[in-house]
């Protein structure tokens, strides 16, 4: 393989694995607010078990994540200089106000939030998960910008051989960017939902004396999918019009293009029509008692993940020969690397983002086991807090 | 606007290095240590460092555009040594399952600063184990609280890459002033306010 396969390579498996993780926070994140809002307007019990035992989640998988973010923005650099020398002076500019104005906001308001657990008034901890929440969606927003300039190049010119910034709004207006966005948004939104409503199933399939607090979180989630999942497949779509103006040729970048594209939309409307259907057996707990929902609910988390991949896939091969459409081909932007080197960083970063991610599924896997009420001993230094 | 851009990059810089004393300084010596003991009093500053790497990276990539990937892909190898210790580092302090993982991973990513501090100096690469000791000192300060050393040991660990940029000449390297005027604007007040916010972390977390 030559240096340039070997370097998309590395950052299709990088990428989508720290999606992964970044699907997860958003999605609980989310989830989280609404928790611990309820809580703190009615003080009631179950609301502050229900946000220690899905906020103690929400840490382990946000610490991991944030060492996969280490890595993908170092991987510009890495092996794609060409991107930064050519258009650093665009497409740097939302990156790096994701790192200024939410990474480096964000991590900070959830270490407040973190050790500020029963240290500060309930309202001023509360409002620091509602920044944390904020900060986290606007990291996607910035990280959606700067996507979207690689698929719709706007408000720049052409200075000799670099591009230059030329009108910052219309990166924030850009198709490309806004349809793009709403879909991720909801798409996470879906994912805390889906996991909620799974781990919730979980315990009632082992019987967990812990009814009330997972009925409360089963309720929870499938509520939260049931709203999320029309406008993200909406979204979904409302996004053709805009590939078929500003990315003609997507369809046929490859022959099996259709594939992911294709599995996403079944996973998509299965997610509509499963979570709509379970509402009405809400009453009366009726999908509880039934039984053998529960078993599909947690079979089920995993699905808002295949799709968001089988979706980025979608977008990005779609966007090949080009890595900035229509002004840097993806050949052109390779850093001037040997391919042993790529091939040695592809290897070492793939199999610790392998380690990682199965890390976390043990790490969440032994909190959700434990379930709400147990000392959190040894699952993570910064959940032994919580 | 270049030298204000300069000196936020070298803040951003030496604020990673210097909190990072508190943690890889730990991992090293956690050989020598009371191991639980020495990681309870880490965990208010862990992951504190990764925050401040990952803006200076960011700054980096948007006011010196044409600086980033050559810096970076002229040691592609240091670096891939340097995230694979910071990743091993990270999770290991998670898992706390094998503490000498630990240790391996804040090796790893010490020697890696070190050696990428050898390659911005042109340096040979036997300078390269000055990060771990600077780590490692910091780190035992830190931990038998000689608070009076400490500035000093921060300091130390703080300044030697920020101090190898300045052998840089970024003429030409920089972004477009219309990029970095917008920068600027976001970039001056969030880093205080970082500051005091991560102070205040501390300062809870103690109580």
């Amino acid at each position: 393989m030559s240096a340039v396969d070997l370097a998309r390579l590395q950052f299709a498996l990088t990428t989508s694995f720290h999606f992964l993780f970044v699907l997860l926070t958003l999605g609980l994140v989310t989830l989280l607010v609404v928790v611990q809002t309820r809580f703190t307007i009615t003080g009631a019990p179950v609301h502050e078990r229900m946000t220690r035992f899905w906020g103690r989640i929400y840490v382990i998988n946000y610490a991991l994540g944030i060492v996969t973010g280490v890595v993908m923005e170092f991987q510009f650099g890495l092996n794609w200089s060409g991107l930064g020398t050519f258009a650093g002076d665009v497409f740097g500019a939302p990156l790096a106000l994701e790192t200024l104005i939410a990474f480096f906001l964000e991590s900070t308001f959830l270490g407040l939030w973190i050790f500020g657990w029963g240290r500060l008034n309930r309202w001023l901890h509360l409002s620091l998960l509602w920044l944390t929440a904020l900060t986290a969606f606007a990291s996607a927003f910035w990280i959606m910008a700067a996507n979207g300039f690689l698929h719709h190049p706007v408000g720049h010119r052409l200075d000799g051989t670099v591009l230059r910034l030329d009108d910052f709004g219309a990166l924030l207006t850009n198709p490309a960017f806004t349809s793009a966005m709403v879909h991720v948004v909801f798409a996470s939104i879906t994912a805390g939902g889906v996991f909620m409503t799974g781990v919730s199933a979980y315990h009632f399939i082992r019987r967990t004396p812990e009814t009330d607090f997972f009925r409360r979180s089963l309720r929870l989630g499938v509520v939260t999918t049931a709203l999320a999942t029309p406008p993200l497949v909406a979204a979904g779509f409302a996004q053709f019009p805009v590939i078929a103006r500003v990315q003609p040729g997507k369809g046929e970048a490859v022959p099996w293009i259709g594939a992911p594209l294709g599995f996403m939309i079944l996973i998509g409307m299965a997610l509509v029509v499963a979570s709509w259907l379970t509402l009405p057996l809400l009453i009366r707990d009726a999908v509880i008692r039934l039984r053998f929902p529960l078993h599909l609910m947690v079979i089920g988390i995993p699905l808002p993940f295949a799709a968001a991949i089988f979706g980025w896939l979608f977008r990005e091969i779609g966007r090949q020969p080009w890595l900035v459409q229509g002004l840097l081909r993806t050949e052109d932007a390779v850093s001037h690397v040997d391919a042993s080197q790529i091939l040695l960083s592809l290897i070492v970063f793939t199999s610790l983002f392998a380690l990682l991610a199965v890390t976390d599924w043990v790490l969440i896997a032994r909190a959700v086991r434990r379930g709400p009420d147990v000392t959190p001993a040894p699952v993570s230094p910064l959940v032994v807090t919580l | 606007m270049e030298a204000l851009w300069l000196a936020l990059l070298g803040t951003l810089t030496a604020g990673y290095f210097a909190l990072a004393g508190f943690d890889y300084g730990t991992g090293l010596l956690l050989p020598f240590r009371r191991r639980d003991e020495a990681l309870r009093r880490m965990t208010p500053f862990f992951l504190g460092n990764e925050v401040w790497l990952v803006a200076a990276v960011g700054v980096l990539f948007a006011a010196f555009p044409r600086l980033e990937g050559e810096l970076l892909s002229g040691a592609h190898s240091t670096f891939t040594l340097l995230l694979a210790g910071l990743v091993l580092f990270m999770a290991a302090v998670q898992l706390r399952l094998w503490w000498w993982l630990v240790f391996a991973g804040a090796l790893l990513v010490s020697a890696g600063w070190g050696l990428f501090l050898a390659h911005l100096l042109h340096a040979p690469w036997f300078v390269a184990p000055v990060m771990p000791v600077l780590f490692a000192v910091h780190g035992w300060v830190f931990q038998t609280r000689r608070w009076k050393l400490f500035p000093a040991t921060a300091a130390l660990c703080a300044l030697p890459v920020p101090l190898a940029f300045g052998t840089i000449d970024v003429t030409g390297l920089m972004a477009h002033p219309d990029t970095l005027t917008l920068l600027a604007w976001v970039a001056v007040p969030v880093i205080p306010l970082v500051v005091v916010l991560q102070w205040s972390i501390v300062a809870i977390s103690s109580r």
